[in-house]
């Protein structure tokens, strides 16, 4: 076959031997991976984390870690890569094969403009001239959709928000005219609505530009939405290649089931009779203003919580959904304590928790009643503490006289209660899983038995199949405990199963809040019908929509923290685009 | 099939540094428990009383019964170095565990309660930044009088600045981490957070700086020695003998000064090593 442009042939990738046992030997992590791609094919690479896509695909590129080794072959337009020279390898490398990363932010220099960033392989590898360089950087901005290139090429990283940033990756990406494109987890740290447009992004692309395109995702719907063909990888092996237009019938093995189950969007969790009991919390007119510093320096305000206001029931479960910068997080923060409100008042069993709470005691107390789980467990944990250690504080915070037997009864207690062995108390964060490091966190919040939990995107950083247990997990313990949950998310099928009310969120306004089953099944606002498209599925198109002013917040902001706001041109000024077809 | 090693085919690259670090690990502990050996028990080891003038020749060379030689007028380099071991590797430590307590209490101090307590931290520390320490030194001994106290407790100021600046850094740092707002959300008192959490994070920092103005300490005490603001003649350390030297040195007699410099970067080296050792160690438990 000529046209294959990508072809791994039986890839096995070894990690070396680790430190602590140098005599065990290098240890297999992908296995015998057999991949082909022709040219202008778009392949899907599916799988949790640890399965070994991305080891595979980084190998094409030439990213593996220190003390990698490979067997088998890799072949790019039929070019053996280990049969290469040096140097002829490097110019294969840099000039027909682009790979786009998760993480665009840590991919930039935040000291060096975007026009620096796009212009320098064009200056350094293709030699073109500077200007003609500059040139060629704003026509590929303004190929990837970015409005206003030219002023984009002076702003720098900070200045762009995370949707943008990805597209100027993958205009630089093209600089160099690559027919193949690798793109791993590219959408993964975006919000649906980002993730759609970006993805309408790479679509374009392909149809102008005939890209090969391998695309890592752990999100089986959206693979199956934007490629040709997935293989789905498990424990370093393919399990299965299916046809995408095709794979929900032509799916065998039971881990891609699993996998598409997970993607389905779950039922509505049935509705518990709304009895009149008291709410547990009552957020009313709520507005939360953040002084940040305009590009020019500036203080200007930034509202990114306006007249925001909904009742929580106790045991019910309230879902908060909305795209990044659309204030849900910092109205979680609020509840919490974590932020002080500007106005409207948050009361909780009728006291009045507007103020953050000063000082331990006052603390103390609104622990016992709420707690919070984070988005990304391994920084909300303390990374010295021993799982044990760590739920032991957490007890110790409430039961000050306990003794160490009841300390430990107990902490065994809440690990059983999340599933987790309890062998694994004596590990740290840095050695479980993120599904394991997510149930700490949730056993951490369960320790003090509040009545509110409330859940900051917390199962946003997790595969599919890990998602959907924890969402199981605290469906369960919901149930069980009779514990309230207000979960803060930008994913709807999150939302969709595990709540029954569901508030949703745009530029610090509530834009529409009902029962969960009449605002996604029969959404009345625009903006939540925007929510549900951009969801990938069967037939699923991406569009490309105007862009929006959206400023993400830093996740933390204490009155030292100067905010800059990610995009603040005034939304006029923006070209409007008209969408494709 | 054709074998393809995409990434240096040599594998344990980084377990075979390991396994260097380690014997240097090894040479490093031994020689600086042998320094501490020397600064403790110095006196009490040293063959010939170090104030004694001409128990050997003048500038004698290196000999059996004096092992590093005479210096200029007769007494044994060797006892002396002893007797002065104390004093060269002792003040330094102070420096460093004074200018390091002060420095990393104030930084914590300034990161946890932020506004105007960091506004007025950051002058104290901007103004302090701005006196050269051996200046400082020179103005403490001008106001205390010579000897060794003066230059101690002046140069610990003078380092607190830098410690401070690298401490206050990492303590906003951390300070801005989730699990820290997860521990505020739980109750967990505020000492609790500061000293079981904040204060161990940054003790890798602490300690790896730590090494570092050893170094610079000793080093600098050995200038003020050597200018004559040190410690006081007959008593000596390492810094007055390399400058006592000087003259031997350049009549082709170079033991006076040479041994003790030696100590010197012995020393200083010996520590910078076990403080890189120390350092991943305390950062290994988080990393």
């Amino acid at each position: 076959m000529s046209d294959l442009v990508l072809e791994l042939d039986h890839l096995s990738i070894a990690a070396p031997a680790p430190l602590a046992a140098p005599g065990a030997g290098p240890r297999t992590i992908v296995h015998d991976v057999t991949l082909q791609v022709s040219a202008g094919e778009s392949v899907g690479l599916v799988g949790e984390s640890g399965s070994g896509k991305t080891l595979s695909v980084r190998s094409v590129a030439g990213l593996l870690p220190a003390g990698f080794t490979t067997t088998g072959a890799i072949r790019v337009e039929g070019h053996d890569l280990a049969q290469l020279p040096k140097a002829e390898l490097r110019r294969l490398r840099a000039t027909r094969i682009g790979m786009v990363f998760q993480t665009p932010r840590a991919h930039l220099n935040p000291l060096r403009t975007i026009g620096d960033f796009m212009t320098e392989a064009l200056i350094a590898v293709a030699k073109e001239r500077p200007d003609a360089a500059r040139r060629r950087a704003v026509d590929l901005l303004a190929e990837v959709g970015i409005p206003d290139p030219e002023r984009r090429m002076r702003q720098r990283p900070a200045e762009l928000s995370g949707g943008l940033l990805q597209r100027v990756m993958i205009a630089a990406t093209l600089a160099m005219d690559p027919p193949i494109l690798l793109a791993d987890e590219i959408t993964t740290a975006l919000d649906v609505t980002t993730q759609e447009e970006v993805m309408a992004v790479i679509a374009d692309l392909r149809k102008h530009r005939d890209l090969t395109l391998l695309f890592i995702t752990h999100d089986l719907a959206l693979a199956g939405a934007v490629c040709d063909r997935v293989a789905v990888m498990q424990h370093g092996r393919v399990v299965e290649t299916l046809n995408a237009a095709t794979m929900r019938q032509d799916a065998t093995d039971p881990y891609t089931k699993r996998l598409l189950s997970a993607s389905l969007p779950g039922e509505v969790s049935a509705e518990r009779p709304t009895d009149a009991a008291d709410p547990v919390l009552v957020v009313q007119s709520l507005r939360k203003v953040f002084s940040v510093l305009s590009p020019k320096g500036r203080r200007e305000e930034f509202v990114a919580v306006d007249d925001v206001g909904f009742r929580l029931e106790p045991g019910g479960s309230l879902g908060i959904v909305g795209e990044s910068g659309s204030g849900k997080s910092t109205t979680a923060r609020v509840i919490c304590g974590l932020e002080a409100a500007d106005a409207g008042t948050v009361l909780v069993k009728g006291e009045d928790w507007t103020k953050a709470a000063r000082g331990t005691k006052a603390r103390r107390h609104r622990a016992r009643i709420a707690q919070m789980v984070f988005q990304d467990p391994y920084q909300s944990l303390d990374r010295r503490q021993t799982v044990r250690e760590c739920l032991s504080e957490a007890v110790a915070v409430h039961r000050p006289r306990a003794s160490r037997v009841e300390l430990t009864a107990r902490v065994d207690e809440l690990l059983t209660a999340v599933t987790l062995d309890l062998d694994l108390a004596g590990q740290r964060p840095r050695s479980l899983s993120g599904g394991q490091r997510q149930r700490v966190a949730i056993a951490r919040a369960l320790a003090a038995d509040p009545e509110i939990l409330v859940l900051d995107e917390a199962v946003s950083a997790l595969d599919v199949t890990t998602q959907v247990e924890i969402l199981t997990l605290l469906d369960r313990i919901r149930r069980e405990t009779g514990v309230a949950l207000l979960m803060i998310s930008h994913d709807l099928t999150t939302v969709r199963r595990v709540c029954d009310q569901v508030v949703v969120m745009k530029s610090g306004r509530v834009i529409e809040q009902g029962p969960i089953a009449d605002v996604l099944d029969d959404p009345r606002a625009d903006y939540t019908r925007t929510l549900l498209d951009s969801i990938p599925r069967e037939g699923w198109v991406p569009r490309r929509r105007i862009p929006t002013r959206t400023a993400s917040l830093p996740a933390v902001a204490t009155r030292a923290t100067r905010i800059i706001p990610a995009e603040s041109v005034a939304p006029e000024s923006i070209p409007r685009r008209g969408e494709k077809t | 099939m054709s074998v393809a090693q995409l990434a240096g085919g040599r594998v344990p690259r980084v377990a075979r540094r390991a396994a260097q670090r380690e014997w240097l690990f090894i040479v490093a502990a031994v020689v600086l428990l042998g320094i501490v050996v020397m600064a403790l028990f110095g006196p009490l080891l040293a063959p010939y009383d170090p104030d004694q003038l001409f128990v050997g020749p003048s500038n004698g060379a290196v000999s059996a019964s004096h092992i590093m030689g005479t210096d200029d007028l007769g007494r044994d380099i060797f006892s002396r170095v002893l007797s002065g071991a104390a004093a060269s590797v002792f003040a330094p430590v102070v420096v460093v565990v004074l200018s390091g307590v002060l420095g990393a209490t104030l930084a914590v101090v300034a990161a946890w309660f932020g506004g105007w307590v960091d506004g007025v931290s950051n002058r104290i520390i901007d103004v302090i930044f701005a006196i050269p320490g051996l200046v400082l030194a020179i103005l403490a001994v001008a106001m205390f009088g010579k000897g060794l106290v003066a230059p101690v407790l002046a140069l610990s100021i003078a380092y607190l600045p830098i410690v401070s600046r690298l401490v206050r850094g990492g303590a906003r740092a951390e300070l801005g981490k989730p699990y820290m707002a997860a521990l505020r959300i739980q109750g967990v008192s505020s000492g609790a957070i500061a000293f079981r959490h904040l204060v161990p994070a940054l003790l890798p920092m602490i300690i790896a700086q730590s090494t570092i103005g050893f170094g610079y300490a000793m080093l600098d005490l050995a200038a003020i020695s050597f200018l004559g603001l040190g410690a006081q003649p007959p008593a000596s350390d390492w810094g007055v003998m390399i400058s006592a030297g000087q003259a031997s040195l350049l009549t082709g007699a170079p033991e006076q000064s040479v041994f003790p410099a030696l100590l010197v970067v012995v020393t200083v080296l010996a520590v910078n090593i076990l403080g890189a050792r120390v350092t991943a160690w305390a950062e290994g438990k988080d990393s």
